[in-house]
């Protein structure tokens, strides 16, 4: 990612930032001094933002090896007196919820920021988790943005609002918010007093089985307690609007809740109560502004969160008022919200029908016209090759594709589930790969069982999995794809790199020496581009007994392209060619498309490397001489 | 209160689709509109179907609008311009690159298309369409890559809704170094087309 140089712009102006660019923004302007989180789409681009200027500014803005590393060193700096913050997609606070249980009842000592990205859709992300609920779950207090602004703002006043009750804040974003564009007003950049000391001090700090963990817990209660009254002063809700109807709203869904009510000039009408504290819910506040209302309807992302939290207020305080929501079909229990169904829902409040309401119909063309277009690997890409190989050393040893699992990860290396090469049976949980292997053979499955992992997602959970199945003497292959970066979500570094992002010197921990040390029965790293070599080890190894590795070494195609120009490029020569699709189907490469009856390599794609010329049985597929690009 | 302007690019990943709505957004917040845009991807970074969304005018709340919304539609490719031509409002301008990139599902599962189709299969559904020999202009300007930089130009010939100044200063700051100059010569060419057109 190019810098975008206005998240150093002077106070007071008005910039056009993504929102996780305001949130890298609203971290310099909070003095936030370590910032370190796992990348996990859509929360990357803070730590991207920050990282080509984090140096100068005295930050250390890194990745970690996995999400739980990450809040635990964003933990560990902020009870040594620094303002902290990890930052990770949905699933990553799932790995990451063990410290952040723990957290809560240690608390903080200079303010700690937990953020964390879902996904409503879900656009990238494997569940569409609703990551409000760990709020309740580790008792912490939660505040989400509504837009890149809020984002910017909500950040600085989630260390404030840590700092003031001592223990850590989560911030919660969706897509809609982390990767919007929009335009900003930034904001003074403070210096705050950061004193590194760290007081020793067992009852906050030593957990398990202690006497003293009652008290802590009565202590956390009586701190979140206090949540709503800290956060008055920050104005993280707001009413606006007036009427006996309700709609209780936060997110992005409030974007879409006030655009609907301005297009049905409802504005009058209709009272909006907007939360920016979703836990504990300000109760005091929503009594308030709820004093007025007959009827209340609650439109927000993912789950009833807010619709259970209020109802069971309303019905503490024995206040009787119908609330709508997702509960009662007026809004729907999956996917991303539009502005569609918020302006069913709101109009079936308003002229008291029940829903759903009949959506407008969507013009569909057909199929034919507009194919689906799944997301293939890039031209090049070498775990196309290792795929590839798997597949043709599998057949060559006689065994069937489909009495061969291959347990494959979260990385790019997934969308080999795609036609043609449809290889990957599983993509889980990162690590699970080779768990869920392990678990298919102890159960007694007689045939090969591969894994597949990546090299980034080895260093995150795959260690572990790995010394499992040597320990137990699991008869499995694992494939190690590594490619040297984070591909899927943008190209981050991976603990083999030797300086990072942000400039920093960093020692390589190489994915062979792990490997090596814990003695596989077999381990050897290859070069993908080299199909038969590939295919003879993997055909010799593949029902061996013990645990087999190899580590298929070859940078991602993208990077090599980018670190030096394409040497080679391939054309198809159309008087050879016949057009039978075998170059296509054998690697579903996308740089070869067929136009007419005859295929053609889009030059500008073609990164060279020469695989599909090994399946053209007309060899019409030659190298391009001379200069190219 | 001024309309606001929903404008929506149809393209396929790696063609610089998002990087489009970008410099848009960028442009539009350096003359003094509220912006907000957004988009749907996928996994991959590349070759999969890319839609994004840019919105701006006096104050703009949702990043997201809804089929039957869009002023323009932007599309840097054919099948993914037909894929989102439910998009247009009353009055939308479909500007479209002549530029034709099949899918794998396209090569396998059904009879190729010609671009000519696919042209006449846009027109034939929306009549405001400008085809763009897209690909052509940007070689001229230097890279088929700055292909969504000429779209841009004829855009904005059409639109009138950005200066100039920001849209090179928005090229400048979004695209990298070495793209610059070609980005430029690109908008050039795709305006001075427009123009022509007229
Ligand atoms: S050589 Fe063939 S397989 Fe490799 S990138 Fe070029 S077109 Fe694709
Ligand atoms: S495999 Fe060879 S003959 Fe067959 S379509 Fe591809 S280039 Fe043409």
């Amino acid at each position: 990612m190019t810098l975008n140089s206005d998240i150093l712009a002077p106070p007071g102006t008005r910039v056009p930032l993504m929102g996780n660019e305001a949130i890298a923004r609203g971290l310099i302007e909070a003095d936030a001094r370590v910032v370190v989180g796992y990348p996990g789409t859509p929360s990357s681009e803070v730590i991207m933002a920050l990282q080509p200027v984090s140096r100068q500014l005295g930050i250390y803005a890194e990745w970690a090896v996995n999400e739980r590393v990450a809040l635990e060193i964003a933990l560990g700096a902020s009870i040594a007196g620094v303002r902290s913050i990890a930052t990770m997609k949905a699933p990553g606070l799932n790995v990451a919820s063990d410290p952040l249980l723990s957290s809560a009842y240690c608390g903080i000592d200079r303010g700690l920021v937990v953020l964390v990205a879902d996904d409503p859709g879900p656009h990238t992300t494997q569940t569409e988790q609703d990551s409000r609920w760990y709020a309740k779950l580790a008792k912490l207090p939660m505040i989400s943005p509504s837009n890149p602004q809020e984002a910017k703002d909500f950040t600085k006043v989630a260390f404030d609002i840590s700092e003031e009750l001592g223990i850590p804040v989560i911030l919660r974003t969706t897509t809609r918010v982390n990767h919007t564009v929009s335009d900003v007003v930034l904001g003074e950049v403070r210096r705050i007093q950061q004193d590194v000391k760290i007081v020793k001090n067992e009852v906050r700090f030593v957990r398990a089985g202690m006497a003293w963990n009652l008290e802590r817990h009565k202590w956390l209660n009586s701190r979140l307690r206090l949540a709503e009254e800290v956060s008055t002063k920050y104005s993280l809700n707001s009413s606006s609007g007036r009427g006996e109807i309700c709609v209780l709203t936060e997110g992005v869904a409030h974007e879409y809740v006030s655009e609907v009510l301005e297009e049905l000039r409802l504005e009058d009408r209709v009272k909006v109560i907007k939360l920016g504290l979703l836990y504990p819910a300000p109760r005091k506040f929503l009594l308030e502004n709820l004093a007025e209302c007959k009827t209340i309807l609650v439109v927000e992302e993912l789950d009833p969160f807010l619709e259970e939290q209020v109802k069971a207020i309303l019905h503490e305080e024995n206040v009787h008022v119908r609330v709508y929501g997702k509960l009662t079909g007026h809004l729907p229990l999956e996917g991303e919200l539009n502005k569609n169904q918020v302006r069913n829902a709101i109009e079936c409040i308003i002229r008291g029908l029940t829903p759903p309401l009949t959506t407008r119909s969507e013009h569909t063309l057909s199929p034919q016209d507009t194919p689906p277009r799944p997301p293939p690997l890039c031209p090049g890409c070498p775990h196309r090759f290792s795929f590839i190989a798997l597949k043709i050393a599998l057949s060559i040893r006689g065994y069937k594709l489909s009495e061969v699992p291959v347990f494959g990860d979260i990385g790019c290396y997934a969308l080999a589930v795609y036609p043609p090469i449809s290889m990957l049976w599983t993509e889980h949980s990162m690590g699970a790969s080779i768990s869920m292997a392990i678990g298919a053979k102890i159960a007694g499955y007689t045939k090969p069982v591969i894994a597949v992992i990546g090299d980034s997602t080895f260093y995150h959970a795959g260690i572990q999995p790995l010394i499992e199945a040597i320990n137990k003497n699991i008869d499995i292959l694992v494939l190690i794809l590594d490619n040297d970066v984070v591909a899927m979500t943008g190209h981050q570094s991976t603990p083999a790199w030797s300086l990072s992002e942000s400039g920093r010197p960093l020692r390589p921990v190489s994915i062979e020496s792990i490997v090596k040390s814990i003695s596989p029965d077999f381990l050897a790293t290859i070069d993908p581009y080299n199909l038969d070599e590939m295919i003879s080890i993997i055909s010799e190894i593949v029902d061996r007994p013990g645990v087999k590795v190899i580590i298929a070494k070859h940078p991602c195609a993208l990077l090599e392209r980018r670190a030096r120009k394409v040497e080679k490029k391939f054309y198809v020569d159309a008087s050879v060619c016949r057009g039978c699709k075998a170059c296509i189907t054998a690697t579903g490469c996308p740089a070869i498309v067929m136009e007419g009856n005859l295929a053609r390599i889009i030059l500008e794609d073609c990164n060279g490397c020469g695989l599909c010329t090994r399946f053209c049985p007309y060899r019409a597929i030659k190298l391009l001489q001379g200069d190219s690009t | 209160m001024r309309k606001i302007v929903n404008i929506l690019i149809a393209s396929v990943g790696g063609q610089g689709g998002l990087t489009l709505s970008w410099v848009i957004a960028r442009a539009s917040v350096l003359d003094g509109f509220s912006v907000k845009t957004a988009e749907t991807l996928g996994m991959s970074q590349r070759y999969g179907s890319v839609m994004s969304y840019v919105r701006l005018g006096d104050s703009v709340k949702s990043p997201l609008f809804e089929p039957g919304e869009a002023d323009y539609i932007l599309g840097l490719e054919l099948v993914e311009t037909l894929r989102r031509i439910h998009y247009a409002s009353g009055s939308c301008v479909v500007i479209v690159a002549d530029e034709y990139r099949p899918s794998y599902t396209q090569s396998i599962k059904y009879p190729a298309l010609k671009t000519s189709d696919l042209v006449e299969k846009i027109k034939s559904l929306w009549g405001r369409t400008l085809i763009i020999s897209a690909r052509k202009l940007a070689e001229r300007a230097g890279s088929v890559r700055a292909l969504n930089m000429v779209i841009l130009g004829v855009f904005n010939a059409v639109s009138n809704l950005l200066s100039r100044e920001s849209i090179e200063r928005a090229i400048r700051e979004v695209l990298p170094e070495h793209a610059v100059s070609a980005s430029l010569r690109a908008y050039e060419l795709g305006f001075e087309y427009a123009q022509q057109a007229r």
